[in-house]
């Protein structure tokens, strides 16, 4: 609740720029150390596996309705062409390619970020400020070893399968809503799916959901790791890791869609 | 006078067992008890923050359980409360702070909330303090505003949750003695919970002890520190030995 | 479906056994559901009858705008020109025309992209924001405390934020609707050689496109604020409880923005026969 305060506008945004920079300075040094325990690999093999199982488990139904609704929705978004145009043999590729190609690997990993990303926030928020994570240095137990690496491991593993998962509930919930709304049969999708979509389109997909994993997992970590400031702290650690990862997953987006054409 | 008939409440267990209760009007109820006995839940309970899931509250005859939010408001008008936590609003100052609950009331005229304001806080020994900010208080000056807010409606009954909670000893007794004296010049009915028994009894009228959400005990002062009940005996006294 | 749980249930203390489980979850939904209702419908109530607190909507206006609208812009920049790349690539893999590339992306944006993919953001900045502050005041009695002084934490807290969210809703949505149409015409102009006057065309855009893209921005305005506000007034515990709290905020929102686009967009396509 902070009222407009009286600096000028330039000093605002050095000021946010730093705050950024500092940041983003943050998590690559969090990368760098966590880099250094994977050559020889000292990762917590039993924590490791909790991990993935909760974070699967925890991710699958807000996944699975996200798909559905995403393949409805971009089934909707393409009927319009299709009424334009009058092609309903179009309708498998006009959805699906966009759906598995850009954005279920997109709104998937924003619903993942959302669940998992902010869960992890939150948990290690909770761990930093209760001094949790100080009492493991003193027990010679290496936090990053025991809790940061094997939790970035499985989200990147997990919003990978996560995302084939939905690509398929996603595609699904497009072939049934063409017929339900549109009225194209669902086999008239699946051909117009499967003429126009290439391997590499799906693989792109894949790539893009490894990457946006690693960038949920580095900022959701680091924002909990850096938490200051008790319950209200741990809320905006929070937020502020929802938003990194957002941003970096749109930014990473760019990219890789270019590089991997 | 303040009635409660077989109330239980559970959460993730039972919090409160059964539990049956008379606190006359004008009395200095103490409320004792070990930790998680259900004793910030019985209070709650009593205004409708908490819906217990069996059992009847009874406020000056009124039936406060199985109200509605609107209909609570009403009778929330009757209380005055201290939390545990203080819940000091900490986006407003200290005097906005007091003077939240008489504007809720509709007192609109500044300068009477101005001097209303400023004798809770000579009350408190706080004077001048309206326009610091919570954050910037000791945790003893923090209860005391609470405690300012909590009177300054002159309500008919006041609830304090751990008044003394995480207060040096001395402090501790200073807000006891003006709590009693509170009670004493407004004759408010005053239910006070608090695990700091010793001190707490120099102040009641009557105690009623909360274990393992059941009401174990519930007498007059006197009463509670001959009591022959085993564990009102080892809590009342601070034994080691015995059943706790 | 533990997404839709009511913020009111203990995960830790279930009793074993699926069939238990599926029955405890069947009644969370319908505690959740009906908790969600009625802090709806005491919002909607507060907002065209109560006392309205002095300034604090316009605060909220301010904060909103201030907190969201430099990630919004980047967010939205980055869409426009992950769109109009991978359409143009899309495009001349069929035919070597790109002219209809902007009037395509344009009904594209109104219609649907500006407002969901913004409201989604807008999920995630505002929506974990108002549940921070409003958790935080649970874990803290204050909001206790607040009704002690006989006042509805709806009206005193999410009033002011719902009257907020459906303003700067559509002020920011159509700001970042401006920010990607300008990356995606940059996009188009500097990698596929589109002069910009090209692209800035609007021949396929109609008033139902518009329509849509103007009651998307309303209904997600609304829900962003109740959905948030509700998981934040369902905080348990302490400092865990907020994180949780904000969490469930996230997701839920951005989960009522891509169930409203759903519906919308369905009965936007029957309504508007193009």
């Amino acid at each position: 609740m902070s009222p407009p305060d009286e600096e000028t506008l330039s000093a605002r945004v050095g000021a946010s720029a730093f705050a950024v920079a500092a940041e983003v300075g943050g998590v690559a040094i969090l990368s760098a150390r966590l880099v250094r325990r994977l050559f020889p690999p000292r990762v917590d093999g039993p924590e490791l596996l909790r991990n993935l199982y909760k974070m699967g488990v925890r991710s699958l139904p807000i996944v699975g309705v996200t798909a559905l609704f995403v393949g409805a929705i971009m089934v909707v978004q393409a009927g319009v062409l299709i009424r334009r145009f009058g092609a309903e043999g179009l309708l498998g590729w006009g959805a699906g390619f966009a759906t598995v190609r850009e954005v279920g690997p997109i709104l998937i990993a924003l619903m993942f970020s959302g669940r998992v990303g902010a869960n992890n926030t939150a948990e290690l928020a909770t761990m930093t400020v209760t001094e949790q994570i100080d009492a493991l240095s003193t027990l010679a137990i290496d936090p990053l070893s025991y809790l940061i690496l094997p939790r970035v491991i499985s989200m990147v593993v997990m919003l990978f399968i996560l995302t084939i998962f939905g690509d398929v509930l996603a595609l699904l919930g497009a072939a049934y809503t063409g017929q339900g709304l549109l009225g194209v049969h669902v086999a008239t999708f699946w051909n117009g799916l499967l003429e126009a979509i290439r391997v590499w389109d799906v693989a792109t997909g894949l790539i893009k959901s490894a990457i946006f994993g690693l960038i949920i997992a580095l900022s959701s970590s680091h924002y909990g790791l850096t938490v200051t400031g008790g319950a209200p702290g741990v809320g905006r650690a929070v937020n502020a890791s929802v938003v990194a990862s957002a941003t970096g997953v749109f930014i990473a987006d760019y990219f890789s869609t270019y590089v991997l054409q | 006078m303040i009635e409660v008939h077989g109330l239980s409440k559970s959460f993730a267990e039972p919090v409160l067992r059964d539990v049956s209760l008379a606190v006359p009007r004008g009395c200095l109820f103490g409320l004792v008890g070990p930790g998680a006995a259900g004793k910030s839940v019985l209070l709650k309970c009593l205004v409708g923050l908490v819906t217990p899931d069996r059992g009847a509250v009874t406020v000056e005859g009124e039936t406060v359980t199985g109200l509605d939010e609107l209909a609570l408001q009403r009778v929330r008008r009757r209380f005055g409360m201290l939390f545990q936590n203080n819940a000091l609003f900490d986006y407003l100052t200290v005097g906005e702070n007091i003077a939240f609950p008489l504007r809720r009331m509709g007192v609109t005229d500044e300068a009477e909330l101005a001097e209303r304001v400023a004798d809770r806080l000579r009350a408190v020994s706080l004077a001048g303090f309206e326009s610091r900010m919570p954050a910037g208080l000791s945790g003893g000056q923090k209860k005391r505003v609470g405690v300012a807010r909590a009177t300054v409606t002159r309500a008919e009954i006041v609830l304090y949750d751990e008044p003394a909670a995480g207060l040096d000893p001395v402090t501790s007794q200073k807000i006891f003695d003006l709590l009693r004296r509170e009670q004493r010049e407004t004759n408010a009915t005053v239910i006070m919970v608090s695990s700091d028994i010793d001190r707490l009894l120099t102040v009641t009228d009557r105690v009623g002890l909360l274990h393992k959400g059941e009401l174990l005990f519930d007498g007059t002062t006197d009463e509670a520190r001959s009591s022959r009940h085993p564990v009102v005996k080892q809590f009342i006294h601070g034994e080691v030995e015995g059943p706790l | 479906m533990s997404e839709l749980e009511a913020p009111t249930t203990d995960e830790a203390a279930r009793p074993a056994g699926f069939v238990a489980d599926v029955g405890r979850e069947a009644l969370d939904l319908v505690a959740a559901a009906r908790s969600l209702w009625s802090v709806l419908t005491r919002t909607l109530h507060w907002t065209l009858r109560g006392p309205a607190e002095p300034g604090a909507a316009v605060q909220a206006c301010y904060e909103i705008g201030n907190q969201s609208v430099f990630f919004l812009s980047v967010t939205m920049g980055f869409i426009g020109m992950i769109l109009v790349f991978q359409s143009a690539l899309q495009a001349l893999r069929v035919v070597p025309d790109l002219t209809m590339l902007g009037a395509t992306f344009l009904e594209l944006l109104v219609r649907d992209l500006g407002a969901s993919i913004g409201a989604m953001m807008l999920a995630t900045r505002v929506g974990a924001g108002i549940a921070a502050e409003i958790g935080s005041m649970v874990v803290t009695e204050q909001v206790d405390a607040l009704r002690m002084c006989g006042v509805d934490p709806v009206n005193y807290l999410i009033v002011p934020r719902f009257k907020a969210s459906l303003i700067m809703t559509g002020v920011l949505i159509i700001w970042a609707g401006a920010v990607s149409f300008g990356a995606g015409a940059a996009t188009a102009y500097f990698l596929f050689d589109v002069p910009v006057n090209t692209f800035m065309n609007t021949s396929l855009l109609d008033r139902g496109d518009v329509l849509i893209g103007l009651a998307k921005c309303v209904a997600y305005g609304a829900a962003i604020p109740v959905v948030s506000g509700w998981c934040g007034l369902g905080t348990l515990g302490g400092s865990e409880g907020v994180g949780w709290a904000t969490t469930r905020a996230v997701v839920n929102s951005s989960l009522a923005v891509i169930v409203l686009n759903f519906l919308i967009s369905s009965a936007g396509f029957l309504l508007f026969p193009t």
